[in-house]
């Protein structure tokens, strides 16, 4: 009888150290300064925010999602000679541990490929990060025509 | 008396502008391009904007991130321009991919964004024509990376020159700037001097 007590007992506390750690597992990684870039309806435009990596280890992003666009893909922006810019998908973007990644203008964004609707100013809406260990994680984004000049 | 004539010669150069000359990179004053505005009505350019000092963008709608960058700088510059009360500007932005960019696309691309089109034109126009005004103004765009959607349509990227110009009011081309990029001050300065 006493025995049982104290393996129910084990098992409750066992329980709250994994909650426990589950929840600290969500917050090592954070998603801050969502925006998206003005759009007419049937163009393709770019998320862009700043991934916190606050835990001791790599996480990497796999994919995003949106109801915003038919496809949704992680691209990067690059510079060829001559002033030449181009564009290409990645197929993961690496978070380093106890550092931020920015996925900004001119560099990494979530490019959301044919909008379902027009994106004006000021309208917000919400994206799904996908990450390897950090799992699914929803951002809150704004709708604006240029990046803010404090994070540039 | 040789530092003071130094500091004159010094002085002279500076106020003729010695660093602000702007050589002519290309002559588009005897060319004449059949293009198409947002509210498809036909133009003649640079024919239709002579007479005025012009900066030009060179963009395609289905890009995400450059071209935007250099449409909102160019609504940057537009609005430095109407604060400082400098006149007799046209912006002009040209697509590239005059395929997808039909009138009506450019119009929403402008719309979108309330872009103040009272001096500010968007045109395309048939590929050929296009292709010929690309390589005058020294603009490169390529197919690149792609998309393919579900339905089983395939959408290219260009990889493209980041471009804008700085024309004069005779239609000939006098500085280049990286369009995404470019420094707003320094382009108000050459549009003031030029
Ligand atoms: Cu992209």
């Amino acid at each position: 009888m006493k025995i049982r007590t104290v393996l129910y007992l084990l098992l409750f506390i066992s329980g709250i150290i994994v909650a426990q750690q589950n929840k600290n597992q969500s917050s090592k990684i954070e998603i801050k300064e969502a925006w998206i870039r003005v759009a007419a309806q049937g163009a393709n435009t770019a998320l862009f925010f700043e991934v916190v990596n606050n835990s001791d280890k790599p996480d990497t992003l796999l994919a995003a999602e949106s109801e915003l666009a038919e496809v949704v893909e992680v691209h990067e922006t690059f510079k060829r000679e001559n002033d030449m810019m181009g564009m290409r998908k990645v197929n993961f973007v690496v978070i380093p541990p106890r550092s931020t990644v920015k996925f900004k203008p001119r560099d990494l964004h979530v490019m959301l490929i044919k909008l379902k609707s027009d994106l004006k100013v000021g309208e917000k809406s919400e994206a799904t990060l996908v990450f390897k260990n950090a799992g699914k994680l929803k951002a809150g984004a704004v709708v604006r025509d240029m990046q803010m000049m404090m994070n540039k | 008396m040789h530092k003071v004539l130094i500091n004159c010669l010094l002085i002279f150069w500076l106020l003729t502008g010695c660093g602000n000359d702007f050589p002519v990179i290309e002559d588009l004053g005897s060319s004449n391009y059949q293009l198409t505005n947002q509210i498809e009505k036909e133009v003649q350019f640079p024919d239709f904007v002579k007479g005025k000092t012009v900066i030009a963008g060179y963009i395609f709608t289905n890009c995400p991130d450059i071209c935007p960058l250099t449409t909102n700088n160019m609504r940057l510059i537009q609005e430095r321009l109407k604060k400082e009360n400098v006149k007799n500007v046209q912006f002009v932005s040209i697509s590239f991919d005059p395929e997808n960019d039909t009138p009506e696309v450019l119009k929403k691309f402008a719309e979108v964004r309330n872009l103040d089109l009272s001096n500010w034109t968007f045109l395309t126009g048939d590929k050929p024509v296009v292709d010929k005004l690309m390589k005058h103004v020294g603009v490169v765009a390529v197919p690149g990376d792609s998309t393919v959607f579900p339905s089983g349509k395939v959408t290219y990227y260009y990889i493209h020159t980041d471009r804008i110009q700085l024309i004069d009011g005779e239609g000939r081309i006098r500085k280049n700037y990286p369009g995404s990029s470019i420094n707003v001050d320094e382009i108000i300065e050459d549009i003031k001097s030029l």
